[in-house]
């Protein structure tokens, strides 16, 4: 007879070792904390393998994720380089798994870089996920645009109670590029930086009570704003609130009233944006410095001039002025290769002033957007080489605004569901030289990773310029362990991992890689026709023809705008919610492998 | 001993006194209640957007704030002498202007707000709310209220008067003991 103690040590054996496992899944579908694919990310084909071959075009990401399966204590994650005449380079990053109580479930999402070799333990003691056994990381590979085409090889290894597994990862590289000027601009705003103090409080106790003057504070705007053009987004942060107070950061200090209103010194502006503007806040990164492309101006109602002037000539002098003034210091910093947006954000419900800067609704509100028009014109000359652009976020009213205010607006941020009803608008604007974008969310890390990549091919289907997701940097109190879903960040403050700056999430790189697919794909519109690639595209996306991701133009649309609603207006666009809600997991890989098998043709 | 701590005491209560931003703020407040026209006040929001004020549509939450509009005249004449208000104050302060509504007076709406953002009583974002206990009071009697119900906000409340001699609204001049240049910057 056996004794029982050695029953059990030889079932416990065996079950570690079964239990020890590497597997991998490619970009688009996610694991969950013992080893599956989560729930709404299952489709057919979504298994975890023990093998992968990725393909990508030169100057770019190719990804996947690796799941270290290990049923009880330490292990130890490492990836080998890539032959060093190959350039490529492997980056590793640990999910984290979100409690989101909604779903009552745990879904990964932010990412804490690691190095490799990468040792841990399961179930991890910080996460702290209820019978966790597997741990899944995410692994970019950069494929530089000198290197070479062809294949080449890896391997992931995990060592785990005394069991080995190895993993193979091949990168074909292709011989196409992706270009370094995205087709699409997706950007993300954000409101302020009062919010770092919440999502930094060690770095902030840290650096002291002169937390927002020192350069621990420039330095995190910066990181956020390096995060997102790493990930090949834009960052936009308004830096005044709905009644027209402004951040000291975002606007230079004003000194005087009246014909005296002057600029009376640039120093935390310059701090701030100064290396942004002039590019060397990305000195560092793999897409080189580049002068941010767009920047909030500071300009609303209240400053410079305050409204206690409005419709006098002080209003008139104070803003000519100061507007003069900025223009002339960004002309000398050479400042010229960003946009500045004069926008206007406040609405009339908040109280602050009497009309709706944003989605204006009722059509005696133009008359403002005319008079700032007329006072812009008046600040800047004609010839200047600082690029200020008038944008207007719009909604109810679009169709009419187009319109009126044409030559007056020339930068359209046109909510989602209703710009579809227009189908001529992105042309008709876009041949007059405006630039046209749309705006929404973010998909919550509860709905299928596919998709974080239907805004982005709408946005390209529909030869719109940019999408904006209108808020991604709040994650809410507790998105560790009490997360409600990410519908409002793409990024997570680094702060409890002891880094000073935002951690990417496996969202944020979704996108990335999809927007590579789309420039790479667009890139191919000098061999074959646009709209063909359009229509390629959209069909393995869903199935639908690009026309179908337009919408019809309701016929109330003809009526006065002050009696819709947005029960009427949910109803015009509820044909659309099937390009938003029935995505499956596999929509963006049906669409990665056309653009691949497409970038091998062309010579 | 005692006697020379004692002297050292008063000066410094004197100037305590003298920097007490409730006071300061209760100055203010009574000049508003002289300055602001309850007439002109009565006239920003349009009957169109008063119509919609308590209005429920379960399909569409928003219809009162998407309809909510005012007559720029009244708002901007009321809002400069707001803004001029404001400028007496010690310290950075707003002075808003709030109004009960004419469809339910046991609700109140804020109507005008100021460059700081700053109030004891607006939840960020309501269009209207219940009348809170303070107001009711100050819209009853007349009499100035001093409030301090946020941790370091202070509030004076002051009645606004029309050409009838009737309270048809109020003042709420408010400061932060410690103002934060970055806050409601969102």
């Amino acid at each position: 007879m056996i004794p029982s103690r050695w029953v059990a040590l030889l079932f416990c054996t065996v079950r570690l070792c079964a239990a020890t496992d590497l597997t991998v899944l490619p970009d688009s579908f996610r694991f969950g904390p013992t080893g599956q694919v989560i729930e709404p990310d299952h489709t057919a084909g979504a298994e975890p393998a023990h093998k992968i071959v990725l393909e990508g075009a030169r100057g770019g990401f190719v990804s996947c994720q690796l799941a270290a399966t290990v049923s009880l204590g330490a292990y130890r994650l490492d990836i080998k380089p890539f032959a060093a005449d190959s350039g490529l380079q492997v980056e590793l990053f640990r999910q984290w798994f979100h409690y989101v109580p909604s779903a009552k479930g745990y879904f990964p999402d932010a990412l804490v870089p690691v190095r490799v070799p990468h040792s841990a333990t399961l179930p991890d003691p910080d996460n702290k996920v209820p019978g966790q056994t597997a741990q899944p990381y995410w692994v970019d590979i950069w494929i530089p645009a000198t290197a070479a085409p062809g294949d080449f090889s890896t391997t992931a290894r995990l060592d785990a109670a005394g069991t080995t597994v190895e993993l193979p990862i091949t990168v074909r590289v292709l011989a196409a590029s992706i270009p370094a000027e995205d087709a699409i601009v997706i950007d993300h705003n954000s409101y302020g930086t009062s919010w770092f103090a919440g999502q930094y409080p060690k770095l902030v106790q840290k650096v002291g009570p002169g937390f927002y003057d020192s350069p621990e504070f420039y330095a995190l705007i910066q990181a956020y704003h390096r995060v997102i053009y790493e990930h090949r987004g834009v960052f936009h942060q308004l830096g005044y609130g709905h009644a027209g107070k402004v951040g000291p950061e975002f606007a230079p200090q004003l000194a005087g009233s009246g014909k005296s209103k002057h600029i009376d010194n640039w120093r935390a502006y310059d701090r701030h944006y100064g290396p942004l503007l002039d590019g060397s806040a990305f000195a560092t990164t793999r897409r080189g410095p580049h002068p941010i492309p767009f920047a909030y101006l500071p300009v609303n109602p209240e400053w410079p001039a305050s409204q206690v002037s409005w419709g006098e000539p002080g209003y008139e002098r104070e803003f000519v002025n100061v507007v003069s003034a900025m223009e002339h210091h960004f002309r000398e910093k050479g400042w010229t290769n960003t946009r500045f947006e004069l926008f206007f954000n406040h609405k009339k419900r908040y109280k602050g002033f009497s009309w709706d800067g944003d989605e204006a609704r009722f059509a005696k509100d133009y008359e403002y957007m005319r008079e700032y028009a007329r006072l812009m014109k008046r600040a800047v000359p004609a010839n200047s080489p600082v690029k200020f652009v008038f944008r207007a976020d719009v909604s109810w009213t679009m169709e009419r605004q187009f319109r009126d205010l044409a030559g007056v607006v020339n930068f359209w941020v046109c909510g989602g569901g209703m710009f579809n009803w227009y189908r001529d608008a992105a042309r008709t604007l876009k041949e007059r030289g405006d630039i046209v974008w749309t705006y929404g969310g973010t998909p919550p890390v509860t709905k299928p990773a596919s998709q974080m990549t239907t805004d982005l091919l709408r946005t390209w289907l529909l030869g719109v310029g940019g999408f904006v997701r209108w808020q991604t940097v709040d994650p809410g109190e507790d998105p560790w362990f009490h997360f409600a879903g990410g519908g409002e960040t793409l990024v997570y403050p680094g702060d409890r991992f002891g880094i000073a700056g935002p951690l990417a999430s496996v969202r944020l790189k979704i996108q990335r890689n999809a927007i590579q697919d789309i420039t790479l794909l667009n890139s191919l519109s000098g061999s074959r026709p646009l709209d063909a690639l359009r229509e390629a595209a959209a069909q393995r996306f869903n199935g639908a023809k690009v026309d179908e991701w337009w919408g019809t133009r309701p016929a109330f649309a003809d009526t006065d705008p002050d009696d819709w609603s947005n029960a009427t207006i949910d109803d015009a666009t509820s044909a659309q919610a099937k390009f938003a809600n029935n995505i499956d997991s596999n929509a963006w890989n049906r669409v990665r492998a056309y653009v691949m098998e497409s970038a091998k043709e062309v010579k | 001993m005692l006697r020379r701590l004692s002297l050292l005491l008063v000066p410094a209560c004197l100037f305590s006194q003298a920097g007490d931003p409730a006071a300061s703020l209760d100055r203010v407040a009574e000049v508003a209640t002289a300055m602001v026209d309850g007439d002109v006040c009565a006239r920003i929001e349009t009957p169109r957007s008063r119509s919609f004020a308590t209005k429920k549509d379960p399909r569409d939450p928003w219809r009162g704030s998407d309809n909510y509009d005012v007559d720029d005249a009244s708002f901007i004449l009321t809002k400069k002498t707001l803004i001029r208000l404001s400028r007496l104050c010690a310290a950075a302060c707003d002075v808003n202007l709030w109004m009960p509504l004419s469809s339910d007076s046991g609700k109140v709406q804020v109507v005008i707000r100021n460059v700081n953002e700053m109030s004891q009583f607006w939840p960020w974002g309501a269009l209207n709310q219940e009348m809170p206990p303070e107001m009711k009071q100050v819209l009853g009697t007349g009499k100035r209220m001093t409030v301090r119900r946020k941790p370091g906000m202070i509030s004076v409340l002051a009645p606004v008067y029309d050409s009838l001699g009737d309270i048809n609204g109020l003042v709420e001049v408010v400061s932060r003991l410690r103002p934060d240049p970055r806050e409601n910057v969102k």
